[in-house]
């Protein structure tokens, strides 16, 4: 393997752990697992975020001050709460409607970076020009239509790597979940850990697969928000 | 002239406690070019927007082919299908092409096939000059072809009236003509059109009449050849001494 | 207030007061080590430089809970050392946090233009001076919002270390609930005092910012 099985380190301590990968390798199924729940507890939870972020980031750059006031006060609200006490309201909180832990760890993490995402939206709707806006309304577009054909797709392109770093920051809380008994990649790792007592190889592989997952999404938004070779138009006019 | 498509009777609006335009009244016929001009902060701008709905006003009546611009119940992206309007920064949408710019509001706003709206964007781009940028994005042209598109994609809704805010003041001197010829060759073919621009040589071309505001007011509004030889008001002789100095 | 809350207030605060202080005392050490790794990083210091690139992407890539089972677990069998949650705890954080501290005071310390390097430099300063005199503190004051945002972010992980037992805010509410039994009452408590909590710290961040511009 990689990592130098044993051996004085350059610190002057005695290293005494002894390396072994074999029982990561025969708990392959286990992390696989866990990385699949991982993947799909964070499919979701980014799908919703998405929703949200775009409703309430919307409103907070509405006309109407009421609309902005109360996206404003959602944001506020939950992003001022840790992560870890969102799953428990749903999980522990709300216990009585008995949701499953998967459910929990989904609308946990929905709702806290729903905040986030919100922020990234009204940002996004802010840079681009309102004569934007006024362009499309005055061709006849409805509201809807100009903020869905002519704002947002500007906006994203704009967004693109805030958005990126959410995401990823998404897919790094939900080992969060694990907390709630979701059996997710870290929940597995802990399991496998207390089994095998393979500390240090099974946190740095399933660091390695976060690391993997983190890099997909990146490259996944980079690849939507398509080469940035439309400056604004203004540019060459004013030059 | 024939019946109005455009009336504005006494409009007034404001910014929170600011007037911006103070008892406007007009009306443009079908066919007849009118030019706006008055200083910097005049409500050239907010009288346009006012008439296509973008800015809503106080007080008053505008009626767009008779329909009251300002009414709870009017369909304005209907209404605004029906006017034409180019900016002074063109607005074009920078992530789409040029053929994409013209092609948007026929297809989501008229509900043309795309098929159809494609082929009315590239007589459009080949009319004004510029069929062969069809497929090139806005960030990549001059600035008198980005107007260009501006103009094409406000004709492809087939309005019945142009509103032109200042067309030409973001260019350079020599794309100014390029653009304006597009303009002249438009009010010859008989559009109906509301200019705003300080371009004198084009109102003494074009104009049928020219209205001068100056602190949200229209002080005049008079026909060309009346308001270049002889103009009422101080402030617009004023006004018309400053700008045909240089 | 709700008599759960209030019967058990003082073993509740016990756990606030575990907060606070694992947050002072993360957000202190994570702000210094990012502020060396931040230089260093920025300065390009031959090998060391390279080194902390590789620690900076690690620490990002990894979640928060991860490095805590890391610090907890991991590296105290590696070296054969013993370790308390709560001092794993703190060095978790401050490894973590100080990885995100490092890379603001990198943009701070780009943002900070060459014209004014040089003119430092023209004053007679030598490369070291003009860094801790000039450049360091201009970086400081323009990294502020970005620096609050990340102790409010630590205050709210703090809640994390209730995971591996140490029994700060968090973890003395869900030990309150474990024997009272009454979650809606003690998460909202819970929610709101971190909520007021950090509302108050981006404020001083932001009075602390406008302060120091003007
Ligand atoms: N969104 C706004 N909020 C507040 N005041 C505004 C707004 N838009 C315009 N104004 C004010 O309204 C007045 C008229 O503006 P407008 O843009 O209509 O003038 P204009 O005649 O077009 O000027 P210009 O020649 O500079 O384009 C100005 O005093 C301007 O400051
Ligand atoms: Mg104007």
């Amino acid at each position: 393997m990689w990592l130098p099985g044993q051996g004085r380190s350059r610190f002057g301590f005695t290293v005494n752990y002894q390396f072994d990968w074999e029982p990561i390798l025969e708990s392959r199924a286990l992390i696989l697992e866990g990385l699949a729940t991982t993947i799909l507890l964070s499919l979701c939870a980014l799908a919703l975020a998405s929703i949200i972020g775009v409703i309430v980031g919307t409103l907070a750059s509405s006309r109407h001050k009421g609309a902005r006031l109360g996206a404003a006060a959602i944001v506020e609200l939950t992003r001022n709460i840790p992560l870890l006490i969102h799953m428990y309201i749903w999980y522990v909180g709300l216990a009585f409607l008995r949701l499953p832990p998967f459910l929990c760890g989904v609308l946990g993490l929905s709702v806290y970076s729903g905040a986030y995402v919100a922020e990234i939206v009204r940002a996004g709707i802010a840079s681009v020009p309102d004569g934007q806006n006024k362009a499309a309304l005055a061709t006849g577009l409805t509201r809807l239509q100009a903020l869905l054909l002519v704002v947002y797709p500007q906006a994203l392109r704009i967004v693109a790597p805030s958005l990126g770093n959410v995401f990823s920051q998404l897919i790094k809380d939900s080992s969060l979940a694990s907390a709630i008994a979701v059996m997710e990649l870290t929940y597995q790792a802990s399991a496998i850990e207390g089994q095998t007592f393979r500390t240090f190889e099974i946190y740095i592989t399933i660091c390695a697969l976060y690391l993997l997952l983190v890099s997909a999404v990146t490259l996944a938004l980079r690849l939507l928000a398509g080469p940035r070779d439309d400056a604004p138009a203004q540019e060459l006019a004013s030059a | 002239m024939s019946k109005p498509i455009i009336i504005l009777e006494d409009v007034s609006k404001s910014y929170g406690a600011v007037p911006v335009l103070r008892g406007c009244s007009t009306a443009v016929s079908r066919g007849e070019v009118v030019v706006v001009c008055g200083p910097s902060g005049s409500g050239k701008s907010t009288l346009l927007q006012c008439i296509n709905g973008l800015e809503p006003y106080q007080s008053g009546s505008i009626l767009v082919e008779g329909v009251e611009v300002g009414a709870k119940k009017t369909d304005l992206p209907r209404l605004r299908t029906r006017i034409g309007m180019v900016f002074q920064h063109f607005e074009l949408y920078p992530h789409m092409t040029a053929l994409e710019n013209v092609v948007l509001a026929q297809v989501h706003a008229l509900r043309r096939s795309r098929k159809e709206a494609e082929a009315r964007g590239r007589r459009l781009l080949d009319r004004v000059g510029l069929a062969s940028k069809a497929d090139t994005r806005p960030g990549k042209l001059s600035g008198g072809q980005q107007q260009r598109i501006a103009i094409a994609r406000a004709l492809a809704l087939d309005p019945q009236a142009m509103l032109l805010d200042e067309p030409t003041s973001a260019l350079d001197p020599e794309m100014i003509t390029e653009v304006l010829d597009v303009l002249i060759e438009l009010a010859d073919e008989g559009m109906t059109m509301m200019v705003v621009t300080h371009e004198m040589g084009f109102a003494r071309r074009v104009a049928d009449r020219v209205i001068f505001m100056d602190q949200g007011e229209i002080i005049e509004d008079s026909p060309t050849k009346t308001f270049f030889s002889a103009p009422v008001s101080q402030r617009a002789k004023l006004f018309l001494s400053k700008i045909l100095s240089h | 207030m709700p008599d759960v809350i209030s019967q058990n207030m003082p073993f509740l605060l016990q756990g606030l007061v575990t907060t606070l202080r694992i947050a002072a005392l993360t957000a202190i050490g994570g702000t210094l080590l990012g502020l060396a790794v931040g230089v260093a990083v920025q300065l390009r210091l031959p090998f060391v430089a390279g080194l902390l690139r590789v620690y900076i992407e690690f620490v990002r890539g990894t979640p928060l809970l991860v490095m805590l089972f890391i610090c907890y677990f991991a590296l105290p069998a590696l070296m054969g050392l013993h370790v308390t949650a709560e001092q794993a705890t703190v060095l978790g954080f401050v490894l973590f946090i100080a990885a995100y501290i490092a890379e603001d005071v990198r943009s701070g310390l780009r943002s900070i233009g060459s014209g004014l390097v040089r003119a430092a430099l023209a004053t007679g300063l030598t490369r070291l001076q003009s860094l801790r005199l000039i450049i360091v503190p201009l970086a400081l004051r323009r990294i502020i919002p970005a620096l609050f945002n990340q102790y409010v972010r630590l205050l709210k992980f703090t809640s994390v270390a209730s995971v591996i037992g140490v029994q700060e805010f968090t973890g003395s509410a869900m030990l309150v609930n474990a024997r009272v039994f009454a979650p809606v009452s003690i998460l909202i408590f819970v929610a709101l005092t971190y909520l007021i909590l950090c509302l108050l710290l981006s404020s001083v961040g932001r009075v602390l910012h406008a302060y120091l511009a003007a």
